[in-house]
């Protein structure tokens, strides 16, 4: 008879909404934040490894991003202004909040790529608002609660993002695989692409005013099963199992 | 039973499965125990019928709360917990090897019905099933029946002999 009552109460958790069981999850991590954050530190610690370069990689890549953002923004604001000069245009991202983040927990493992944050729909935060780490986008939030929120990686395999290849003019989809990488499929292979090209987030109204960089391209070899397309391996342009912090855009949405 | 400990050993277990698990886990393919599997065939093999379809299902409920879905864990740990603990009553599992071998064998079973209703459900599987049906139950397996001689300080509990021969 218990055991009847208990797999009942496990079939009504696994058909109940993701909306509502997540709350079980964010309960757990608010009331117990303090030693997830403790043994997230000491993790990293662990896994630290030793600072031998004059500048830090972490640093080199945060430049680096930060550069390829800059840089493609002044080329959008130079097209844009070569083809409507005389018409006022808003600069991107002006008006926009950066929420800054300390990451409480996170799971990086085949099934899901994610972490949980410190800030939730009190500080602004909605899902689909897109979430940086190191000047790039790392993910998605993908659900809220009050003071916490998850931000789903954009190498979970659950994970679709619209992103371009460096000057191609074309977006696809991104999907992620799982193990730090995501997969560009459907692109034909008339399109040159090479590794080490960076790859953005395509601009989403509301939520992202001008393309951000993703990650660079690791591997370009032609689909197996398809030969006309590419197949794309794309890996984060930052160390993503190292970050204590994130910042998520929050747009005005009024603009 | 002393749920009380059982509680805070739960606990302790699922905090240190979310965070320090990582730091014995081999980076390169991301393979880490399951201590949760692990306190599932302790209980399953030390504690009375009645008390072990508890424990398997509150330990499934505590999986699935670290896990990205709800639901799949508390079916397939406490199925798997139950009838662990209904074998254990025919079949005395008191050797380190046999320990072993059930915790491989429950957690392929339990990664199985795991992955089968996470499908089921329409959520994102893991990509490499290889890592969950077979690397996590062995090396579980294999660390498993040390963790056990603590967990049984911690619970006050005797070996089974003496459990069995009390009871």
């Amino acid at each position: 008879m218990l055991f009847t009552w208990f797999m009942l109460s496990g079939l009504i958790f696994l058909f109940a909404p993701q909306s509502l069981t997540s709350k079980f999850q964010f309960a757990f991590v608010r009331t117990f934040s303090w030693p997830l954050g403790i043994g997230r530190s000491i993790t990293l610690a662990a896994r630290k490894p030793a600072a031998t370069e004059l500048v830090s990689r972490r640093e080199y890549d945060l430049l680096q991003n930060h550069l390829a953002n800059v840089t493609q923004q002044r080329d959008q604001a130079y097209q844009q202004i070569k083809k409507l000069s005389g018409l006022s245009s808003r600069f991107p991202f002006e008006g926009a909040k950066w929420v800054l983040a300390d990451i409480i927990t996170g799971s990086t493992d085949e099934s899901r790529n994610e972490f949980i944050i410190d800030r939730g729909a009190e500080d602004g935060l909605a899902k689909e608002q897109f979430v940086l780490g190191d000047n790039s986008i790392i993910g998605t939030i993908s659900a809220v609660s009050a003071r916490k929120a998850k931000v789903r990686l954009f190498t979970d395999p659950a994970s679709k993002m619209a992103v371009t290849i460096a000057e191609l003019n074309v977006s696809r989809l991104m999907q992620g695989t799982g193990d730090n990488s995501a997969k560009i499929r459907l692109l034909q292979v008339a399109h040159k692409v090479k590794t080490g090209d960076t790859v953005y987030a395509c601009k989403k109204p509301g939520f992202l005013d001008a393309p951000m960089i993703v990650g660079k391209v690791a591997q370009c070899k032609r689909d197996d099963e398809n030969p006309s397309v590419w197949d794309i391996t794309v890996k984060p342009v930052c160390d993503i199992e190292m970050l204590n912090d994130v910042a998520i855009i929050v747009m005005d949405q009024r603009q | 039973m002393r749920w009380f400990r059982f509680a805070a050993l739960v606990l302790i277990a699922t905090i240190l499965q979310t965070s320090l698990i990582d730091i014995i886990a081999f980076s390169a393919a991301d393979i880490k125990p399951n201590l949760l599997l692990i306190l599932l065939v302790f209980f399953a093999v030390h504690c009375k019928s009645t008390d072990a379809i508890v424990t398997s299902f509150t330990i499934g409920l505590a999986a699935d709360i670290i896990s990205s879905t709800m639901g799949p864990q508390i079916i397939s740990f406490g199925l798997f917990g139950t009838l662990l603990a209904e074998l254990n009553c025919v079949i005395t599992i008191r050797k380190r090897l046999y320990q072993s071998l059930a915790i491989f064998i429950t957690g392929e079973l339990a990664a199985a019905l795991t992955y089968f209703l996470t499908f089921f459900k329409a959520e994102p599987v893991a990509s490499n099933t290889y890592t969950e049906l077979f690397w996590t139950p062995l090396y579980s397996a294999i660390i498993g029946p040390f963790l056990f001689v603590p967990a049984q300080w911690l619970m006050r509990m005797k070996t089974n002999r003496h459990w069995r021969s009390s009871r």
